[in-house]
């Protein structure tokens, strides 16, 4: 008996130590940015301008620097299908439209893992990244849109 | 509570449950397994979770203001040199075929624009773009007379000094932002859903000064999601050739300056609609002329489907004979396409309508002519970054004149 209440707690330590992860729908992308960045939250609209690159600087005067991850992420795909409402070579047209017209210093930094994603928002002040919720490590800042976190109900990036 | 807690909690009221009753020695040992199992499961999502975990620390963010160059780079690490700026290169291009049944003209293929694009950050918010174009011309080449050959020429030049998204200042050689067509499009042909721009602000045409030499300050605001942005100009102006900016310095003393306004508004995703003024003073011909030019674009950019409206009015007072009428000549366009939703979205349908009236009584634009004319067309993308457009053109000079019938093929690149 003994031994089976040990797993038992052991069972709810571990669940404990593990909830780093939050309760998240795992389709849900999380939107990322460093702790310290303070921003807590954007509405729809502004997530919209800032993946448009109208929107080039956070409040504080420190440029965004978007990271996007490689065609066929689903992250990706969340990013341009739902909140640009684009095609990829729409997308892959309009950055390229927006940095020949002079309207940006460069385009989306393509990111191919989660984890590259992670390192270079700790590395990149104002980088913002999207993350599958579920895979959202509790040292990075999830940004609420339109107040709303992953996994809570009518959150739009899905 | 989170869903593990939950998992722990419902196995162990179980755990209670079958204790505390009649359970038997079998079932309770089939639960330990259960239990072994999932405690193997989470040690290894927590081993993941660990592994996966960065492991420089974060700069504070109090000490840095943006980016630099050198963290830029980890993501990007191609053209940076040691103890230079970097410098992206890019480009467009285009081939074309046509054939007019305009007397006098012949069919044939043409090489259309070479452009290439400069754009260096020289520091995290002081930028360099430049934009040069090579066009084919039959008497850019040396020799008496002049042979084909290329014209190069630096289209656009621009240093900008970014504040914030409030408030840009910027010197340069640009494309006039007196028209959205001029600053949307440039001379990325690929960038453009038709073959040819409208003939209002034609290359090398002299409707609306394609060019501007000068300062511009720019920004945006968001303005209750209306999304309002403006620019602030003031510059050289037109050159004693109208159609030329001017490059070398202003032939008059006074300088023209511009106001060009537009919104987005966040409600309507893929509008933008606005305005702009434009006043110099040109000397040409021997006269003087005072210039205004107002114009006003809506714009649905998305493109199911596209539309783009422009009308420009430009007003010309004679200056040197003070007794001439003030002439007013307009122009106006209305473009829409349509991106098919069937084959992979690759097909998209245009049609475009166009209108310049220059009465008689504006000397400074004689000789141009009139136009009242059609262009339908389809645009095939061959790729994310290449297009095939076919288009026909029906256009007439004046009502005494024939009507012109033209057949265009164009592939457009960017690279």
């Amino acid at each position: 008996m003994n031994r089976f209440k040990s797993i038992v707690i052991l069972a709810v330590v571990l669940s404990e130590l593990a909830g780093a992860v939050p309760a998240a729908n795992a389709s849900d992308v999380a939107v990322v940015v460093r702790r310290d960045l303070p921003v807590d939250n954007l509405t729809f609209s502004e997530l919209r301008n800032i993946l448009l690159g109208d929107r080039q600087f956070w409040s504080s005067n420190v440029r965004v620097t978007l990271l996007i991850r490689a065609p066929l992420a689903h992250e990706r795909d969340v990013v341009i299908k739902n909140i640009l409402q684009m095609t990829e070579s729409q997308f892959r047209q309009y950055w390229i439209g927006k940095v020949f017209r002079a309207e940006s210093l460069a385009s989306p930094k393509t990111v191919y893992t989660n984890e590259i994603a992670v390192s270079l928002i700790n590395n990149i002040p104002g980088s913002i990244a999207f993350i599958e919720a579920p895979l959202v490590h509790k040292e990075l800042k999830v940004v609420r849109i339109d107040g709303l976190l992953p996994g809570e109900k009518g959150y739009p990036l899905n | 509570m989170r869903p593990l807690s939950l998992v722990c909690l419902f196995m162990l009221a179980q755990a209670l449950n079958v204790s505390g009753e009649t359970q038997n020695a079998a079932s309770q040992t089939e639960l330990i397994q259960a239990l072994m199992t999932r405690v193997e499961q989470l040690e290894k999502r927590i081993a993941e979770l660990e592994a996966s975990k960065p492991t420089p620390p974060a700069t504070p963010l109090a000490n840095i203001q943006a980016p630099s160059v050198e963290s830029m780079q980890m993501v990007s690490p191609a053209g940076q040199s040691e103890g230079r700026p970097n410098l992206n290169l890019a480009g467009f291009g285009d081939f074309n075929f046509g054939a007019t049944d305009q007397p006098g003209s012949h069919s044939g293929f043409n090489e259309g624009q070479f452009i290439l694009h400069l754009n260096s950050n020289l520091s995290p918010k002081v930028s360099f773009m430049g934009e040069v174009s090579f066009t084919a011309r039959a008497d850019a080449g040396i020799g008496s007379p002049a042979a084909a050959g290329f014209n190069a020429e630096v289209e656009r030049s621009i240093v900008r000094f970014a504040h914030n998204d409030h408030l840009k200042v910027s010197f340069g050689r640009y494309h006039t932002p007196v028209n959205y067509w001029n600053t949307a499009f440039h001379h990325g042909q690929w960038l453009q859903t038709t073959v040819s721009r409208p003939e209002m602000i034609q290359f090398g045409g002299r409707f609306i000064p394609v060019h501007f030499v000068g300062a511009l300050v720019e920004g945006a605001t968001g303005a209750n999601g209306l999304n309002f942005n403006y620019n602030v100009g003031v510059g050289n102006g037109r050159g004693s050739v109208i159609s030329r900016g001017g490059d070398a310095g202003d032939n008059t003393n006074g300088r023209a300056w511009l106001v060009n306004m537009f919104v987005r508004p966040d409600k309507l995703y893929g509008l933008q609609m606005g305005g702009s003024a434009y006043r110099d003073t040109v000397t040409t011909g021997g006269r003087d002329y005072r210039e205004w030019i107002t114009s006003t674009h809506i714009v649905w950019n998305r493109e199911n489907p596209e539309i783009i409206g422009e009308f420009a009015n430009v007003r010309h007072q004679n200056l040197t004979n003070a007794a001439a009428p003030i002439a007013n000549s307009q122009a106006y366009y209305v473009q829409a396409g349509y991106r098919l939703p069937v084959l992979n979205k690759q097909f998209k349908p245009y049609y475009r309508f166009e209108y310049i009236h220059v009465p008689r009584s504006d000397t400074m634009f004689q000789p141009m002519s009139n136009l009242a004319g059609s262009v339908a067309g389809l645009r095939y993308d061959l790729s994310s970054f290449a297009a095939l457009k076919f288009e026909y053109r029906n256009q007439r000079r004046a009502k005494d004149q024939p009507h012109i019938n033209g057949a265009f093929v164009q592939t457009s690149f960017t690279f």
